[in-house]
């Protein structure tokens, strides 16, 4: 026998083999474990330059949208300071006992406004601004009450 | 290169879904390969089909994991054939030392004694199977899946020489087993 004829003799034995069994369900099982390896595909630059815009663009509009929720929750309150202002101002109660309490009121928003204009849009001096505005209502209210 | 098959159904759609992910593509993929792949393992694994199955399984996980990086500059078969072949080799290299370099040069026929011989079928298979696992890769890339000595070599780590010299030895070896089994 030559090797021409052995050759022919072990290549007769490359063929296609089935499993005995279906290895698909193992397969499928590993490739659960596997997931958590599999490194992500590949990508170009192109694609890797489009995220990063993407990525960009994305802090942008973000930073864009938070200083305009700041503006917008700003704008109501200092709105509402400089509107405020000049009722705190005129409100004068003929109920003596309340009269010592709008003094109290007129200086507070001296105190305020003269503090505002250094930090117009500091939201605690907003939130004291609310507070005053609502307890000078409560009062008036209460003057209303007692006639 | 190993010789690629006659003709292979195409596949491409189903590389490029399984590269992002789908599983029933991959399914697909399995399907339609694993005979081929089942087969050259098997032999390198001297026809004991528990270890092709683990063999196999491995390959299709590895596969898997590496499809991201398939280029498409061959067929998706013949890269996962190659892949498929790597695997066991690995497994054979992590078997450790080399039999075949550790063959007595008595067991083996004379340089310019023929070393072939003819055998039936199943009687060959089994005969391979007894081979030390590394002289059974040499001769199985050579003699049945066709690849060339510069290939083997560089899959095994060796020379060229080397691989002839491995493939030589491996015959003799394998043609003492048939003579005994006669």
């Amino acid at each position: 026998m030559n090797e021409f004829e052995w050759l022919r003799q072990t290549r007769a034995l490359r063929e296609p083999v089935s499993p005995r069994r279906d290895l698909w369900h193992a397969i499928d099982a590993a490739l659960d474990g596997a997931a958590s390896t599999t490194p992500a595909p590949r990508r170009s630059t192109a694609q890797r330059v489009q995220g990063w815009l993407l990525a960009a663009s994305f802090a942008g509009l973000s930073l864009f949208a938070g200083s305009l929720a700041v503006h917008l929750r700003d704008r109501p309150l200092a709105t509402a300071a400089t509107s405020a202002a000049p009722d705190l101002k005129r409100w004068r109660p003929s109920d003596p006992r309340l009269a010592g309490a709008a003094v109290e009121f007129d200086a507070a928003n001296m105190e305020l406004r003269q503090a505002m204009e250094q930090a117009p849009h500091s939201p605690a001096l907003q939130r004291l601004l609310y507070r005053m505005q609502k307890q000078q209502s409560q009062l008036r209210q209460l003057e209303h009450q007692a006639g | 290169m190993p010789p690629a098959p006659a003709a292979e159904p195409t596949d491409t759609d189903d590389v490029r879904a399984a590269a992002d992910g789908d599983r029933q593509a991959f399914h697909r993929l399995y399907r339609l390969h694993v005979d081929r792949v089942y087969g050259a393992v098997y032999r390198l694994a001297g026809f004991d089909h528990a270890r092709a199955e683990d063999l196999t399984q491995d390959a299709f996980v590895r596969a898997w994991q590496k499809l991201s990086g398939f280029r498409h500059e061959s067929s998706f078969g013949t890269w996962l054939y190659r892949l498929a072949v790597n695997v066991a080799l690995m497994d054979i290299r992590a078997r450790g030392a080399d039999p075949v370099s550790m063959m007595a040069e008595d067991d083996l026929p004379d340089r310019g004694e023929t070393p072939f011989c003819a055998a039936e079928r199943e009687e060959l298979e089994r005969a391979i199977g007894k081979l030390p696992p590394r002289a059974r890769a040499v001769l199985v890339l050579h003699d049945i899946e066709g690849w060339r000595h510069e290939e083997i070599g560089v899959e095994l780590g060796m020379a060229v020489g080397s691989s002839k010299a491995q493939l030589h030895r491996a015959r003799g070896l394998l043609r003492k087993v048939l003579g005994e089994s006669a």
